[in-house]
């Protein structure tokens, strides 16, 4: 097993913070230069319901003195690089009192439970497929199986989820179209609320799973055909060492760290992907309420949930990546 | 050498009869292996030499039922101590592995696994011949001795391969090599990898493991000056064939075959510049081998008869089998002169 210093964890923690600030500071231009500004927007979107609005330019005013937005552009980066350290992410302009840091505490959960159940499903099915696509002896049927299932991986999961509904919730009604829970249901740790939550979940990690499994397989397949011509493999098979045990302790766990690479890679797409998903299923995580945020250009709340995700993401990156001394002994950590 | 001890023992441990092996190619089937025929006797050690593609580790691995698609076997027979090993079901040859023939392998630098121990990799293949050891305190003596066996310090325990040398890597597959005491090792190129000096320590260890733990031991090489010292016989291989088995003295003193005598002659020596006189490899196209005698494309002394008939392996001296008709009764005037421009150049 490798080993890591201190040194090594400082540098990656730096690391860490630096892609977090840049995105911080990213987050807080883009916003700025898209047209229009949130509380005119507001207004305009009130007077149309009322036919006009009294005061709307006190109103305006105050608003914009009350959130900060006469301030010059770099008192205010400052004010907003402050409050994101201290995870005070202001307040959502268009759900006014609640407070950024409410909304994303609300929907984070779901998305990491929707993402990582996914995560850990597709990858561990999508890795076994690929290794009893190349192995020599996996039944015939699974060869032909595999490969067909394996069709849906160039759909997107979005327009997968479609699919899934249409047939498993209007055609074949076995599955709930809508929601992450049961309707009326008060979320608590009960076993009744947590199974509702598996039922609900099970058409969007599916759609999630099924379309990206396949790239797992095929990535496993073509590291297990590379490793069948080592050295090491026909010393294994001379050694008559059973066929299982070479499966796993030869071929697949030497194939399985270039896929740790690529899932640290494509943790970013995957978040994505699931934003639509979640929108397809009105699954109350961050990508609907990054839906929403975008539609009342609740700059606020933009903010707030994408720099969620990116934290989120580059923590899950650092994880995988503190975590490779300890599946591939080659790789020490030291300070060089 | 001094450390080499003959070996005295008649009982045959491994029997190759006929055994032939190709290799398809959408061209028609290359011949690797052809009709080729020897024994092994117990405590013995056998050189396999030719040069490269003329099918000594294809006879190794055909050996160990290891020959990689789209190689196969055509016909043949292998016999080690009295079991047919290409009638083994797939079960009954997984356990017959390594019990009965064990490989020390060509590239010794990727034959371990990168992501287990030294120790792991021998623990499996005790544990899945012999079952699970529970007295681990027993199995971890029994591993320090192998180690003990091929110079290797019990430090490397719980090392990777990839924090050992070459040098200790290869030892470390001939300690694995032995672990189960097999009836046959068959050691191919085992130290062509390695510089001068840890292919001389590398072979004095195979030979001192061989003949401490009494198994009889193959040797696969090109280097006819390492492997003069540390062999019994030779079998000399040219594309496919066997055309000359021998005791190791006799075949240096006294080579037979005309390929043997000019691959002896190819050896380098330090007290003259000589230029080689065997220059190309293997000249025939290997899907269509020349009628009559393999080597006649390039043998010095090759008349209308080598093209007519194939040469039968003769029995000359004792132990000492040649392919080639010079030494067929009936053409001795023709040996007398070929040996004779032989000697006067």
């Amino acid at each position: 097993m490798g080993s890591f210093s201190l040194n090594y964890l400082l540098r990656r923690l730096l690391v860490f913070f630096l892609t977090i600030w840049v995105a911080a500071t990213l987050m807080f231009i883009i916003p700025r230069l898209a047209p229009g500004d949130p509380i005119s927007a507001m207004i305009a979107r009130m007077s149309q319901f009322e036919g006009f609005v009294e005061n709307a330019d006190l109103i305006i005013e105050s608003w914009r003195k009350r959130f900060g937005l006469d301030d010059p552009l770099y008192v205010q980066y400052f004010r907003y690089l402050g409050n994101t350290l201290r995870l005070d992410l202001g307040y959502s302009m268009g759900n006014f009192p609640a407070t950024v840091a409410e909304l994303v505490g609300r929907a984070l959960p779901w998305t990491i439970g929707l993402i990582g159940i996914s995560t850990f499903i597709f990858f561990t099915v999508g890795n076994l497929c690929g290794a009893l696509l190349a192995w020599y002896k996996s039944p015939k049927w699974l060869k032909v199986m595999i490969p067909i299932t394996m069709s849906f991986t160039s759909v997107p999961p979005a327009l997968l989820s479609l699919l899934l509904v249409y047939i498993f919730a209007f055609q074949i009604p076995i599955f709930p179209e809508l929601n992450a829970y049961g309707r009326g249901m008060v979320p608590a740790f009960t076993l009744e609320f947590i199974g509702s939550v598996l039922y609900h979940g099970f058409l969007p990690s599916m759609s999630i799973v099924l379309a990206t499994f396949g790239y797992w397989a095929l990535g496993m397949r073509g590291m297990l055909v590379t490793i069948e011509g080592e050295d090491y493999m026909i010393l294994a098979q001379a050694k008559g060492l059973k066929p299982f045990y070479i499966l796993y302790r030869y071929m697949i766990r030497n194939a399985i760290l270039p896929q740790m690479t690529a899932l640290t890679l494509s943790l970013g797409l995957l978040i994505n992907g699931s934003v639509l998903v979640e929108i397809m299923f009105t699954y109350n995580g961050m990508g609907s309420l990054i839906y929403a945020s975008i539609n009342t250009l609740d700059f606020g709340l933009i903010q707030g949930t994408a720099f969620i995700l990116i934290v989120s993401s580059a923590l899950a990156v650092l994880i995988i990546d503190l975590s490779y001394p300890l599946i591939d002994p080659r790789i020490s950590l030291e300070g060089r | 050498m001094s450390e080499r001890k003959t070996h005295e023992s008649d009982r045959v441990v491994l029997s190759v009869d006929n055994l032939r092996i190709h290799y398809a190619t959408p061209q028609g089937d290359v011949i690797a292996v052809s009709d080729i025929s020897f024994e092994l006797y117990e405590g013995e050690t056998l050189g396999l030499v030719g040069e490269s593609g003329c099918g000594k580790s294809t006879t190794a691995y055909g050996i160990l039922q290891l020959v990689q698609p789209p190689g196969y076997i055509v016909h043949g027979s292998i016999q080690v101590d009295c079991t047919e090993v290409l009638h083994l079901e797939e079960e009954e040859l997984r356990k017959f592995r390594w019990t009965g023939l064990s490989l020390i392998p060509q590239g010794a630098m990727n034959s371990l696994n990168p992501t287990m121990r030294v120790k792991d990799q021998i623990i499996d293949v005790i544990e899945s011949h012999e079952g699970k050891q529970n007295d681990r305190e027993a199995l971890r003596e029994r591993i320090f001795e192998l180690f003990q066996n091929v110079g290797l310090p019990n430090r490397i325990y719980n090392m990777y391969p990839h924090e050992l040398s070459g040098g200790m890597k290869q030892r470390v597959c001939i300690a694995m090599g032995v672990a189960l005491h097999p009836t046959v090792v068959i050691a191919d190129e085992a130290t062509s990898a390695l510089d001068v000096v840890v292919q001389r320590i590398v072979a004095q260890t195979l030979v001192k493991v061989k003949d401490e733990i009494g198994v009889s031991l193959i040797v696969i090489g090109h280097d006819m000056g390492l492997l003069a010292q540390i062999v019994d016989r030779i079998a000399v291989m040219y594309a496919g064939k066997m055309v000359e088995i021998a005791p190791v003295e006799n075949v240096y003193a006294n080579p037979l075959h005309p390929y043997t005598q000019l691959l002896i002659d190819s050896i380098p020596s330090i007290k003259e510049r000589k230029p080689l006189k065997i220059t190309e490899g293997i000249t025939h196209d290997p899907r269509n081998p020349p009628s009559g005698c393999i080597f006649r494309l390039r043998c010095p002394f090759a008349w209308e008869h080598c093209a007519d008939a194939e040469p039968p392996p003769f029995n000359v001296e004792d132990k000492h089998e040649v392919a080639c008709h010079l030494y067929d009764e009936q053409f001795e005037e023709r040996r007398t002169n070929a040996l004779a421009t032989l000697a006067n150049p």
